[in-house]
């Protein structure tokens, strides 16, 4: 529940389809509002990487995805300089806002708890 | 008195003969043999060697992906879960062939079959085990026979005197750019129903084939299997730099008929002295210097043979010395007058005892008869032997003067401003 991707209730309410329709303009408005779209990030780019899943879940990307993610970062912080977004025309589209790390640290994670589980076994004999 | 050895000799035939029942199980070959050995192994043999490799390095790759991650277990699981069973795998990979083997304690079959069959059937290839284990051990791997003189020489003979093919390296060159597309697309192929056998010793014919009949389903070996081209022999004459270890120099001849005739030439021309610590007798150890050795080299694969002999000394000298005594043995073989009646009964005494002594151990099983396996011919021991029954002086100095009538594959291997140029050793 509080690992690398943070607490989230997407999930269950993902599952009720009622919820999901009410919840979900409610949602991309706060995506909108939250402002990262126009530094010209994608969600995945806030991600703490500050711990070690997610330092190696950035090893996993590929060679364009990871120069990408670089690209943004020295965008968004040249704009923080100037304190002034990309221009609306050059803002994220919500197309392109796609979570391409989450995989790589849930599989990461998986990983994790399954050395965990191995490391703390007991055996017993049939 | 008698009966013992009646019982003895009916033990033996019945031991040589015993792997010779090959039966297709779920579309699969299946063999297996059974001494009571206290462990069992079992082998997966796919047709996958560096000979069908459509990329330089892709069947290295893909030998290094075994026991990596499949949708039923992870990396770390399987290690994990053989350790509790105390058993051992390993991969090897021959230009043929990719073995993957499996030795584990009676009993404890179902889970290691279930293993290696996960692995033709679903191993997930993904791009973060090739970065962080495969690439690193490819590496590795590729370094360490760059740095022994006598692999090198073996592999730049085998790409002189075949090319393509069977020329291709067994290694990942260091820099190589394998992609796990290209090893994905690779092993999509291999994993066919006619490129796969697995071979058992200490575990019992009908329990293999029930548990690959459980485990391994055909169904899913999609595959069309790997084409090579025929081998055809070139041959040729290279010279390369070596910074360590010994001085190396490689005399070969190949040809695109393995016979056991040239079994019986390799046992001829090899210098090891049958007594320790002792000065061989053979043609070729004549003149041979402290620390110089002089090893007979016989590569038979399914449609071409590599002969050769492999000299290697401290000194460039030593090794000139000893190459030309290993020529003027191997001249004298092959030439006209042939060999002596007692010589060739002593070779081929010498390539019988080694045909048969593969035998005994499970790599020598494994590697000998699978190839037989795996084509569906007669994979018993006895089959190796009672070929090499059959020689006679007119047949050897047939086929041996055949071979020696090619273009000769020289390669040295060290210093190369003093190692020797072939016509300097007779050729």
């Amino acid at each position: 529940m509080f690992g690398p991707l943070g607490f989230s209730l997407a999930p269950s309410v993902r599952r009720s389809r009622t919820l999901y329709k009410w919840i979900k303009p409610i949602a991309d408005w706060y995506a909108n509002l939250a402002g990262y779209r126009k530094m010209g990030l994608k969600y995945d780019d806030l991600l703490v990487e500050e711990n070690p899943e997610v330092q190696k879940a950035l090893t996993r990307l590929t060679p364009r995805e990871a120069y990408d993610r670089a690209y943004r970062f020295k965008v968004a912080s040249l704009l923080s300089v100037n304190h002034k977004p990309l221009p609306k025309e050059q803002w994220l589209p919500v197309s392109e806002d796609v979570r391409y790390l989450k995989p790589h640290v849930q599989e990461v994670v998986k990983e994790v708890e399954e050395r965990h589980t191995w490391d703390t076994m007991e055996v017993r004999r049939k | 008195m008698l009966a013992a050895r009646t019982s003895a000799s009916r033990g033996a035939t019945r031991l040589a003969r015993s792997f010779a029942t090959v039966v297709d199980s779920a579309g699969v070959k299946v063999a297996s043999v059974d001494y009571g050995q206290p462990t069992s192994a079992v082998t997966l043999l796919v047709k996958a060697g560096s000979r069908y490799q459509t990329k330089p390095g892709v069947a290295h790759a893909l030998k290094n992906f075994a026991f990596r991650g499949t949708s039923k277990r992870s990396a770390l699981g399987t290690i994990r879960e053989t350790e509790l069973y105390g058993g051992v795998l390993s991969s090897s990979l021959s230009r043929e062939y990719l073995a993957l083997t499996a030795e584990f304690l009676r009993g404890d079959e179902e889970y290691f079959v279930d293993l290696l069959s996960s692995f033709v059937t679903s191993a997930k290839l993904t791009r973060h085990e090739m970065a962080e284990i495969v690439h690193p051990v490819i590496e590795a791997e590729a370094a360490s026979a760059q740095e022994d003189p006598a692999t090198r020489a073996l592999e730049i003979a085998h790409t002189l005197a075949f090319r393509a093919g069977l020329g291709y390296s067994l290694f990942a060159a260091p820099h190589s750019h394998v992609t796990t597309e290209d090893v994905k697309t690779f092993a999509s192929s291999a994993f066919s129903k006619d490129g796969i056998a697995v071979l058992g010793t200490g575990i019992e014919q009908s329990a293999l084939q029930e548990l690959v009949q459980k485990h391994l389903n055909a169904s899913q070996l999609s595959g069309s299997g790997l084409k090579t081209s025929a081998s055809s022999y070139y041959g040729g004459e290279t010279r390369v730099e070596h910074g360590s270890g010994l001085q190396t120099v490689f005399i070969g001849y190949g040809t695109t008929t393995p016979s056991a005739e040239l079994a019986a030439l390799s046992a001829h021309i090899s210098a090891q002295p049958s007594l320790k610590w002792s000065q061989s007798t053979v043609p070729s150890a004549t003149g041979l210097t402290a620390g110089t050795t002089v090893q007979s080299v016989y590569l038979p694969y399914s449609d071409a043979a590599l002969f050769g002999i492999l000299v290697q000394g401290p000194t460039s000298q030593a090794v000139k010395q000893a190459g030309q005594a290993a020529v003027k043995a191997l001249k004298d073989a092959t030439g006209s007058s042939g060999l002596k009646a007692e010589d060739l009964k002593k070779a081929v005494a010498k390539a019988k005892f080694q045909a048969a002594s593969v035998s005994e151990s499970r790599e020598g099983i494994f590697s000998v008869l699978g190839s037989k396996v795996l084509a569906g011919s007669d994979a018993s021991v006895d089959s190796l032997v009672s070929s090499l029954d059959k020689i006679n002086s007119a047949a050897f100095s047939k086929a041996t003067s055949a071979l020696v009538k090619a273009k000769p594959t020289y390669v040295a291997v060290g210093d190369v401003d003093t190692l020797p140029y072939a016509d300097e050793l007779g050729l």
